[in-house]
């Protein structure tokens, strides 16, 4: 008796398996891919920069300030603050702005780069240190996430470190 | 001992093949009747690109919707499953790169992603980083990989989507992932197959106890250590088949060596050492993922049993497994270990018909073909669906790309 119930499950079980195979295109991809969409889960900072904190309007382009990233205890980025410029097409052929990271009303950082006419050339910049709290950076690319002159779609990225000894206040 | 002096005495094989069953297992009729739902499911699959896609995209489809059907026609015919798997697999391994890079030197002209794309959250979400990024997605609500949750127009393959994709699929083919949707497998079992005898079977047969739990043991390295520094640490510096799909530019000394890793391990994992076994190396010693898989063996109703009153211990099947998924022990048990994935190996090499597929609940060696079907419609279904798509996409690449064409 229990032998033929456990079949009967089994045989129902593998029904139900087959089930499952026949609503995967149609309904289970879009179920279980809304559920992570909807599980308030978000990309690390180190990846997408973290959240904006202000954003500064200038003629014809805006200036995207984000909330500086701590790294974690044994995460080897660099502690730094992401500055976005867009959108990139508006921008002037060469931009050097003062940027205040922390909304004192004072800029801390002077940020230059030209704009190449080409989206997919590589891009450089440098960014100036105006005190003590972010480190200066001449001539930089794509070194690290947490030190980067980028193009990124419409946005030019920048990434500027800070001190450590600011950032871990 | 006794076990190891065993195994080590079993005839190398050709492959599971060489050992065939009676060609007509089944009528030419009834084989066409069974036959029919993956036809008609194939169709159904590959409606939308007959509809919306170019002429090359649906050569691409109609090449895939014949050859799924055709191969599972042949499943059903000859009763083998393992030989016919492997044609498609072996096919989905070697064309997916050819496709993925296709794509990436149309779209960036090269294979590297530059920083830029990471932190614009344009890199393609892939499976094999699931197990690392669930400890930091659970405690600190973060994911760990430079990709985006949702589609956008620059990446259409995002976490939500992927992972949605792998756990419908999971629910159903459990460990079975490995050898009817994973696009990598597929290259190793190629580069196994060129090999008419192992070259390293003694060393295989003698440690695979240890062999079959390096990737244990990787899992719970990659897994810990990922969650501890934020990083994907499998994706950024374990993964043979960065090689063959995209890498992180090199622009530093640390990405240079990244890349040198990923060629050795590719060159090793995937290509030599499968060569020199006839095992799937990369999968059965060393991938996490395949560890991570193997606990869904547990949930899943289908698996490989052994008839204990027909097996006569010739360790066939253990020496046809492309994993090393079958012990002395285990097959006294009339089980497999847990990460076995169902290829239908070991079935499809026993001489005594004792390898049989099982439905869980059900007697062992009952009705067997009926286990064996109810898995096979799933499964073969999800990959033409999923490795279908991959296929028609890559074939229609091909074609975009031959001359005169």
């Amino acid at each position: 008796m229990r032998a033929r119930i456990l079949s009967i499950l089994a045989y129902t079980g593998a029904g139900l398996t087959l089930m499952i195979a026949v609503c995967v295109p149609f309904v289970l991809m879009g179920v279980f891919s809304n559920v992570v969409a909807h599980a308030g889960l978000h990309i690390d900072a180190t990846y997408s920069g973290g959240t904006i904190a202000r954003t500064i309007q200038r003629n014809g382009y805006r200036i995207v300030v984000y909330q500086p990233v701590q790294p974690r205890l044994l995460e080897r980025v660099e502690p730094f603050v992401q500055i976005v410029f867009e959108p990139a097409d508006s921008l002037p052929a060469r931009v050097s702005d003062e940027v205040d990271l922390d909304g004192d009303g004072r800029p801390d950082v002077r940020v230059s780069f030209s704009v190449p006419a080409d989206a997919s050339a590589k891009m450089r910049g440098d960014v100036t240190a105006l005190n003590g709290g972010d480190v200066s950076l001449a001539d930089v690319a794509d070194e690290s996430f947490s030190r980067m002159v980028v193009r990124a779609g419409n946005q030019i990225v920048v990434r500027v470190p800070m001190n450590k000894v600011v950032a871990g206040r | 001992m006794a076990s190891s002096s065993s195994t080590l005495r079993a005839p190398a094989l050709r492959g599971p093949a060489a050992l065939r069953r009676p060609k007509a297992f089944r009528g030419v009729g009834r084989s066409i009747l069974l036959t029919l739902p993956i036809a008609l499911w194939s169709l159904l699959m590959f409606m939308a690109a007959f509809q919306r896609a170019g002429r090359d995209e649906r050569i691409g489809s109609a090449v895939v919707i014949v050859f799924m059907t055709a191969l599972f026609f042949l499943m059903m015919r000859t009763g083998e499953t393992y030989r016919w798997r492997r044609i498609f697999f072996v096919a989905l391994g070697f064309l997916f790169p050819f496709g993925f890079i296709a794509s990436l030197i149309a779209e960036r002209g090269t294979m590297s992603i530059p920083i830029s794309r990471m932190v614009s959250g344009d890199t393609p979400f892939c499976f094999m980083v699931t197990p690392t990024i669930i400890l930091p997605a659970a405690f600190a609500r973060t994911i760990i990989f430079p990709g985006s949750i949702l589609p956008t127009a620059s990446n259409p393959h995002s976490i939500a989507i992927m992972i949605g994709i792998w756990f419908a699929m999971t629910l159903v083919l459990g460990k079975a992932w490995c050898s009817y949707a994973c696009f990598f497998g597929g290259i190793e079992e190629g580069f196994a197959a060129f090999a008419k005898r192992p070259k390293l079977h003694r060393f295989v047969a003698r440690y695979s106890h240890i062999l079959r739990l390096v990737p244990w043991a990787i899992l719970v390295f990659v897994v810990l250590v990922s969650a501890a520094i934020f990083e994907p640490v499998y994706c950024m510096w374990l993964c043979p088949f960065k090689a063959v799909t995209e890498f992180p530019a090199v622009r530093n000394v640390e990405t240079a060596i990244q890349m040198g890793v990923f060629v050795a391990l590719f060159v090793g994992l995937v290509v030599v050492l499968p060569y020199l076994t006839k095992k799937r190396t990369q999968c059965g010693f060393f991938c996490p993922f395949g560890a991570f898989q193997s606990i869904f063996n547990k949930i899943n109703l289908f698996e490989i049993r052994f008839d204990r009153t027909k097996c006569v211990d010739c360790t066939l099947c253990q020496t046809s497994c492309p994993t090393v998924a079958l012990s002395k022990e285990s097959i006294a048990e009339g089980k497999t270990l847990l990460n076995c994935m169902k290829c239908g190996a070991c079935v499809d090499a026993c001489k005594k018909d004792a390898a049989v597929w099982h439905l869980k609940g059900t007697p062992v060696a009952v009705k067997p073909e009926r286990a064996r079907l109810l898995f096979l419609y799933g499964a073969w279904a999800l990959a033409t669906m999923f490795g279908g798509s991959i296929l028609a996409g890559s074939v229609s690449t091909m074609i975009h790309w031959l001359p005169g064409m």
